[in-house]
């Protein structure tokens, strides 16, 4: 308990409540504590066991971390899987900086197109995109798979891509017309006196003042492809293609009839660890976009 | 220099290939998992033949939709080797070669693996012919039969014998345990391990023509209960209870006593886990007899391929002594039982037990092998669950025997 | 538009026109993705679900024998059954904590901001990672809550929690939780930071006790929060499918069978493409009907500020 905690508390109540303010004061954060531990522990429990060496992985993490020294068994061991770690992690970073790429570009034209211009049938249009979201997509998976494979985009990584685009559509268009709506006419208005037109205004003027409803489309975009399994597991068919949640499954597999839980354990991390530094970093424009979507 | 003269052979080597382009290249398609010696009998024959084989590996679990999807765009492959259960179905959608006349001319046609030949048998018409055959075994770890102070020797022959066997394994120690088999639904471990018990009785779990469920016989009833003992009793480790298959092998920890495995695993054993000293038996029938599930692939042509000639000589090299000697060698059971005493010269004397299995093997025929018994989520897998683990023992066995029933009824 | 001299007024409407097609030209990209990959897939699976469509061989014309046969199924039936079962308790479970920890992440105090991202942050990874961490730690032999409950010596033998119903379902309930409480949690807190301090104030200074203020004030006051919450829940479980395919592969008995797992089963496990499609159909028309009455519920929310 600092001095300066004590002040503020004793300056909000008065005197004698000092006692019982501090009792609350702990067992607020006492309970804190217990309940951030629950959230964090298998996150922490998996990690410090992937560290442990090879001979362990069969046993249980009892303690959980590396307690005779640290390997790198368990990565290794996942690495035999597949076509190896580097290459599912590399098609899955593929894919999921695609996703952001594209849904940004094409949210950003959307948003601007919906935000900034009057055109026939504009409202349904719109509603038409955002009505995606009440249609699971799990539902129409096998259509899906055969217009690809028509498309010639069966088991690419290019047509999965594109497939996540399109489920990314109706929040990020969503959120870029009302990033857009927030602009003030009159800084447009003075760009297109000054003579920037179109693409130009677009990109110079109005892209820097959207930027944050980017931002927040971008992490969603990133964190939606980087971890989708159904529509991956399905659409993609060769081993060398696999993103990382379809790789796992053959990790989760097993073989030669045992499962190898440090693999798992190391896949786990390999497929957590780029989420939570993602979210960290830009937790503020995380937020922001579900805070939206909320309120909408 | 060595690189720039390494790079002028392959130039001469490429142009002496192309300038032999009289030589077919067929194209095939292998599951994978099935392990090295189909990869080993390709790379013989490409070495030792003008038509080349070029051969792509495909997820087991992808082999069939990535088949059906590629006919579909025009661009199968001229030949598979296919889990040999599915065979039937393949042959009724009409998209496989009728290979009746040409088999028929084999001279060795007769000594083929019989449950091979019968699954790739579809209206008295050939379409496909063994490549590969594995059997299930009983196997049991001597050490351990030995520290349990039986005769390491001596093969168990009835499942008395076995759950007497197991509990005095089981005094051992804490971790280890008599007995283990994937109980958690899995349809694939359990029709190759488990319906030797009642197939070796002269009971079976569908009628000759697949058109009818038999799940409720008195040998079925057995089985079940034998096993329900043995968890009961503690002999069989908790996890079994859950496994769907991932940890078919763990009698390779070498803290399982006995266990029915596949003779696909000898070969993993001897060479993974040489230090468990293990026994291989024919798997008994609940009331005597033995027997034992023919799994494997069958070698199918898709219709219409233009190779077909290159494509049977290439099946025929795989047929020869040597073909066979080579996948042999790599752990697959010959397909020819005429030549297989020969074959298996020289190798580990256990793979004798997994070609005698051949001779008693049995493999269900029906068009709907995947969504009665494969399937994870199929009846056979979720009876073996419920039977074994559940409380209504009678309840499974209807559920499962009408389950059955209508899923065989719908697909006529 | 600047300015436009009188002389000016055609170029004015001819840019308006221009302008009109260039704003399509926009949407251009986001239209063709929508309608290649959802509309015309949605469409797709309306007309495959009026055909026998097998994997191989030719899709022949049945009508709405699919649907009939839908009725009949009872392996539909149960999916159906144990999906409304699941969505009911796991929404329940997920209120359940996600209420508390939103009251509790309210308060203005220090590392208030450290607890709410911290609870946050399995949302933020896939339900895949989530489901394959949870069946590492629910292993009976390799994982951790078992060996753990053991070491501790509260249980005489590690349990193998993912081998009956129970415990399995269990299990599923507490991932699911750990996963999604943050999500629910924030859209919970962004309606209590909502509520004005002053009325809390002032029902205080009524005499209200806690339970009161939270029954009478805050409850009603966040309807529609909750509505949305309550929605997203709903919806996110009726499509449950990760957790049942990597955690329990259908579970003991396959009575994990969830009806997207179903779908999964028929369409690309038995292959009956066109009777998979008739179950989407299906599917997507109880999603249809639970929107609506989702708009209704927000609606009622507008209606009492």
């Amino acid at each position: 308990m600092t001095l300066s905690k004590m002040n503020a508390s004793m300056s909000l109540s008065r005197r004698r409540r000092a006692r019982k303010a501090f009792r609350a004061e702990s067992t607020y954060h006492a309970t804190g504590v217990a309940i951030a531990l629950f959230f964090l522990a298998p996150f922490a429990i998996t990690l410090l066991a992937s560290f442990r060496h090879g001979t362990e992985a069969r046993l249980p993490p009892l303690p959980p971390w590396p307690a005779s020294g640290i390997s790198l068994d368990s990565y290794r061991s996942l690495d035999t899987f597949g076509a190896g770690v580097w290459q599912h992690t590399f098609n899955s970073l593929l894919v999921s900086l695609a996703t952001v790429a594209l849904t940004v570009a094409v949210s950003v034209l959307a948003g601007y197109g919906f935000s900034r211009y009057r055109f026939p049938l504009k409202n349904v249009l719109f509603v038409l995109i955002i009505a995606t979201l009440m249609i699971p997509f799990q539902s129409i998976l096998t259509p899906l798979f055969i217009i690809l494979a028509r498309l010639g985009l069966n088991n690419s990584l290019f047509g999965l891509t594109l497939v996540y685009v399109t489920l990314q559509l109706p929040f990020s268009v969503f959120m870029m017309r009302n990033a857009f709506d927030a602009v003030p006419k009159e800084i447009e208005e003075a760009a297109r006196i000054d003579g920037a037109r179109d693409l130009k205004l677009l990109f110079r003027v109005l892209m820097p003042l959207v930027l944050p409803g980017i931002a927040t489309v971008a992490i969603f975009a990133f964190l939606n492809a980087w971890n989708e399994f159904l529509a991956a597991l399905v659409l993609l068919s060769s081993n060398e293609k696999y993103t990382l949640p379809v790789l796992m499954m053959a990790v989760r597999a097993g073989r030669l009839g045992a499962v190898n839980w440090g693999a798992v354990q190391a896949g786990v991390a390999v497929m957590t660890l780029p989420c939570l530094v993602v979210f960290l970093l830009l937790q503020r424009y995380y937020m922001r976009g579900l805070m939206a979507g909320a309120v909408k | 220099m060595i690189k720039r003269l390494l790079a002028a052979t392959s130039i001469i080597t490429l142009c002496l290939a192309s300038g032999a382009s009289a030589a077919e290249k067929i194209e095939m398609w292998v599951r994978s998992g099935i392990g090295e010696s189909f990869k080993k009998v390709v790379e013989a024959y490409n070495a030792s033949h003008e038509n080349q084989v070029a051969m792509t590996e495909v997820p087991f679990s992808e082999l069939v939709q990535k088949y059906a999807t590629a006919i579909a765009g025009g661009q199968a492959p001229d030949a598979l080797s296919l889990d040999l259960i599915y065979t039937p179905a393949f042959a009724a959608a009409g998209q496989l070669e009728d290979l009746t006349d040409w088999a028929n001319a084999l001279p060795y046609f007769n000594s083929l693996s019989p449950s091979h030949v019968k699954l790739g048998t579809y209206q008295d018409r050939v379409y496909g012919l063994p490549v590969s055959v594995e059997t299930s075994i009983f196997a049991w770890n001597k050490d351990l039969y030995k520290k349990a102070g039986l005769d390491p020797e001596k093969a168990p022959t009835s499942w008395e014998e076995i759950e007497a066997n197991a509990e005095k394994i089981r005094a051992l120690g804490d971790d280890i345990y008599g007995f283990y088999f994937s109980g958690g639904g899995c349809g694939g471990c359990m029709i190759f391990t488990f319906t030797p018990l009642v197939w070796g009785s002269g009971a079976d779990i569908l009628s000759a023509d697949g058109k009818t469920a038999t799940l409720d016989t008195p040998e079925m009833r057995k089985a079940v209960d034998i096993y329900r003992s043995m968890v009961k009793k503690d002999l069989v480790p908790a996890s079994a209870a859950s496994d769907n298959g991932v940890n078919f092998l763990t009698f390779t920890n070498g803290k399982i006593g006995q266990q029915s495995i596949g003779a696909f695993a000898i070969g993993t054993l001897v060479t993974e886990n040489p230090d468990i000293n293990f026994g291989v038996t024919l798997i008994p029938g609940v009331n005597g007899g033995t027997s034992s599930f023919a799994g494997g692939d069958n070698f199918v042509i898709t219709k219409g391929t233009k190779k077909i000639e290159a494509v049977k000589e290439f099946l025929e090299y795989t047929y020869s002594m040597d073909g066979q000697k080579v996948m042999a060698k790599y752990g697959s059971l010959p397909t020819r039982g005429d030549i297989a005493d020969k074959v298996l010269e020289g190798l580990d004397p256990r793979m004798q037990v997994g070609i005698k299995a051949i001779e008693v093997a049995k493999t269900p025929y029906t068009l709907q092998f995947n969504d009665l018994i494969n399937s994870a989520n199929g009846p056979w897998a979720s009876f073996t669950n419920a039977a074994i683990y559940g409380d209504d023992v009678d309840g499974a066995f209807s559920n499962a025997q009408s389950e059955m029933q209508s899923i065989i009824d719908t697909g006529q | 538009m600047a300015g436009p001299g009188p002389g000016k007024a055609l170029p004015v409407r001819r840019r308006r026109r221009r302008s009109q097609w260039r704003g399509l030209l926009y949407i251009a990209p986001a239209m063709a993705l929508v309608i290649v990959f959802f509309v015309m897939p949605v469409l797709f699976t309306g007309w495959m679900s009026l055909h026998n469509w097998p994997l191989l061989g030719s899709p022949r014309w049945i009508g709405f024998n699919n649907y009939f046969r839908m009725a009949n199924d009872a392996r539909f039936v149960s999916a159906l059954r144990f999906t409304t079962y699941y969505t009911v308790i796991v929404t329940i479970a997920i209120f359940a904590v996600a209420f508390p920890l939103a009251i509790f992440v309210e308060k203005h105090r220090r590392f208030v901001g450290a607890y709410r991202t911290i609870i946050f942050l399995p949302v933020v990874v896939g339900l895949a990672s989530a489901s394959l961490l949870w069946v590492w730690l629910a292993n009976v032999d390799s994982g951790f809550i078992g060996p753990a409950l053991k070491a501790l010596g509260l249980v005489e033998k590690s349990p193998n929690l993912l081998a009956t119903f129970d415990s399995a379902f269990f299990t599923i309930i507490v991932m699911v939780v750990w996963k999604i409480a943050g999500f629910t949690m924030i859209i919970l807190l962004t309606g209590l930071q909502a509520i004005p301090p002053e009325l809390t104030e002032a029902a205080r200074i009524d005499g209200a006790d806690r339970w009161q203020r939270f029954r009478y004030l805050t409850l009603p006051l966040m309807r529609r929060t909750i509505a949305l919450a309550l929605i997203i829940s709903v919806t996110g479980s009726i499509l449950a499918f990760d957790q049942f395919y990597i955690m329990t592969s259908g579970g003991p008995q396959n009575r994990m069978i969830s009806v997207v797992y179903y779908i999964f089963n028929q369409s690309f496990v038995s292959f009956n493409l066109g009777y998979g499609a008739a179950l989407s159909i299906a599917l997507l028309a109880i999603l249809v009907i639970i929107s609506v009455m989702q708009l209704r519920l927000l609606r009622i929310g507008e209606d009492r500020p």
